[in-house]
């Protein structure tokens, strides 16, 4: 298949450098403006973006950067930008800007070429992330952690658990359990990027396993929202029967009938502020013991350890 | 039959790609999605009160590419699941009408009007899921925009039949297109990917009899569509009230008194669209 790469900017590629490109099987889609563009993105999104600075206003630059880093379908779409070489020292903010390699003006199609071919590699190599939800996985959550405890600020750590998830896949297949996967990997990512942004991190550890990591001042908040937007995406799916009985029963593997509760979400917190921790198998050993008590709760909880404080959210 | 015009229009409106939205909603839509205290719930609040956004909103969670195809037929869960920066990218990517008719708005305020009947009609007759029926209730024309975009020709035909022959939008439709906007609303809303829950009211909203797996739903926005359309909401050039289908009314079950007490509930909440309307109104005014 071809690899579609969405061309920002009127003045990045000459018919030499798309011939060159095209020869190589890459398809160039070039996007007249930010609203075709963003359009794209969000419709049919490309592999790879090449933008240059003139495409648009800072705004428009910085809402098409969004909507490619943003783009739930294809995570890691590598951005190329090609600078002229007063805007490349200029001092760009890369924080801002979140390129993954720059391209100097003036350059030959076969520089292009080489870097394109770059940046794809790169992506292939730093992709550790769980197939199903995209999100980064054992890898990326591992050095996540260490950095959160190697920072001077607290971080809290949470893991996410699926309560009830073997007996709603044996009831409804594993393709609503996939679904379900996808959707708290959502829910979760959507939360913390709209309340705790900066410094945080979601990841995937695998089946109904996530974790991610924020400022212990927002863990509260992102917890609640957590649980309530995942009842409301629950009730929308689950058949309305078993929304309102609130539980289902149905024969256990011994063939015993058993009463089931609807699925919920557990959360364990650990907060780093609080212990002295060097090592984050050190997190996982107290992250387990609170888990241990979580999951005994019927239904949609979260708690906190402080060693000092224990929260719990009443349903 | 004319299957073969039938199948020409069809082609054309299956090309049917951005519908336009308001200028007004989008303007505010752009300005909340610029201020960093607005949160996903606002935003959502005024996606849900937009009959064209709202399609498109449950298009984007509902395309393969997002993995949940057919499965999301609420706007709550929509937003939950797509968040604050595809929803604002959605913005982004909106198109507006470039020329705005009073029709325009007209249908919208129809749209939402019907909105809120289902709405209030669904917790009455306590429907298991109140949110998807007022969501089918606020896309159930979105035919209608998509044959005046896609067949301007033909869509000014319709209207003069209208007026001139004293036809319903809907026998109009079929006269010059053999096809009609519930059909093709229906069609759309399935190449979207939407759920068999949504697409069916929507299809079936002029012929509830049609409805197989979701009679009641169907039934309700079929009633909501005439009550709001009664209460001289909104017609968008579709002047005439269409009939009302016997054997759906009576699946609601409703009184005489019960529709007194719908008709005083509606009528409050009406004010709430009223206002919201006069805001778009006024937002479009200052930023032309």
């Amino acid at each position: 298949m071809s690899k579609r790469i969405l061309i920002a900017g009127a003045h990045i590629i000459d018919t030499a450098e798309q011939l060159v490109l095209e020869a190589k099987g890459y398809q160039l889609l070039p996007m007249k403006n930010i609203h075709a563009a963003v359009s794209l993105v969000l419709d049919d999104p490309p592999d790879m973006l090449i933008m240059e600075m003139a495409f648009g206003a800072e705004k428009d630059i910085l809402a098409l950067l969004a909507a490619v880093k943003g783009c739930l379908q294809k995570t890691n779409i590598p951005i190329l930008l090609v600078l002229d070489e007063e805007e490349a020292v200029s001092g760009l903010d890369w924080h801002k800007f979140p390129a993954d390699d720059i391209v100097v003006r003036p350059f030959s199609p076969e520089i292009l070429l080489t870097r394109i071919a770059l940046a794809e590699a790169r992506m292939i190599r730093v992709f550790d992330n769980n197939p199903l939800s995209k999100l980064p996985g054992n890898t990326s959550i591992l050095r996540a952690m260490q950095r959160a405890i190697d920072a001077d600020e607290s971080f809290a750590v949470c893991y996410i658990d699926i309560d009830n998830f073997k007996p709603f896949n044996d009831r409804y297949g594993f393709s609503q359990g996939d679904d379900v996967i996808l959707m708290v990997a959502r829910i979760a990512v959507n939360v913390v990027d709209e309340i705790a942004r900066d410094g945080s991190f979601v990841g995937h550890v695998g089946g109904d396993d996530y974790v991610f990591i924020v400022k212990e001042q927002y863990v509260t908040e992102v917890c609640e929202r957590i649980l309530s937007n995942f009842e409301v995406v629950r009730n929308m799916i689950l058949p309305a029967e078993d929304v309102k009985a609130g539980c289902y029963i149905e024969k256990d593997r011994q063939g015993r009938e058993t009463v089931f509760g609807l699925l919920s979400l557990s959360i364990a917190v650990v907060v780093t502020g609080s212990h002295h921790f060097s090592h984050y198998g050190e997190i996982a050993t107290i992250a387990s013991e609170v888990k241990h008590y979580v999951k005994q709760k019927e239904g949609n909880n979260y708690m906190i350890d402080r060693r000092s404080q224990e929260v719990e959210r009443p349903e | 039959m004319d299957s073969e015009k039938r199948t020409k229009f069809r082609k054309a409106l299956r090309e049917v790609k951005n519908l336009p939205t308001l200028p007004g909603i989008i303007s505010k839509l752009t300005k909340m999605a610029e201020d960093p205290d607005t949160t996903t719930e606002q935003m959502g609040r005024v996606i849900a009160k937009d009959h064209i956004l709202a399609a498109k909103l449950l298009k984007l969670v509902n395309s393969a590419f997002y993995g949940f195809p057919q499965k999301i037929s609420s706007l709550n869960s929509a937003i939950i699941l797509l968040g604050f920066n595809v929803i604002k990218s959605l913005i982004i990517s909106s198109s507006i009408f470039e020329l705005m008719e009073s029709q325009d708005m007209e249908l919208w305020e129809h749209s939402l009007g019907c909105a809120v009947v289902c709405s209030v009609l669904a917790k009455r007759l306590e429907v298991a899921d109140p949110e998807e029926v007022s969501t089918a209730g606020l896309i159930h024309d979105i035919g209608k925009v998509a044959i005046k975009m896609e067949l301007r020709k033909e869509f000014d035909a319709i209207v003069d039949d209208v007026g001139a022959k004293e036809l319903s939008m809907l026998d109009a439709e079929k006269l010059r297109l053999d096809l009609d906007h519930a059909e093709v609303g229906g069609w759309l809303a399935k190449s979207w990917n939407l759920p068999p829950k949504l697409v069916e009211p929507i299809a079936c909203h002029h012929n509830p009899q049609a409805s197989k797996d979701e009679k009641l739903v169907t039934a309700i926005i079929h009633f909501s569509d005439i009550m709001i359309r009664g209460l001289g909401y909104g017609h968008g050039k579709d002047i005439w009230v269409p009939p009302l289908s016997k054997s759906a009314f009576q699946m609601l079950g409703l009184t005489a008194a019960d529709l007194e007490e719908i008709l005083t509930e509606v009528e409050e909440k009406l004010w709430d669209v009223k206002g919201f309307s006069l805001e778009i109104q006024s937002e479009l005014e200052n930023s032309v």
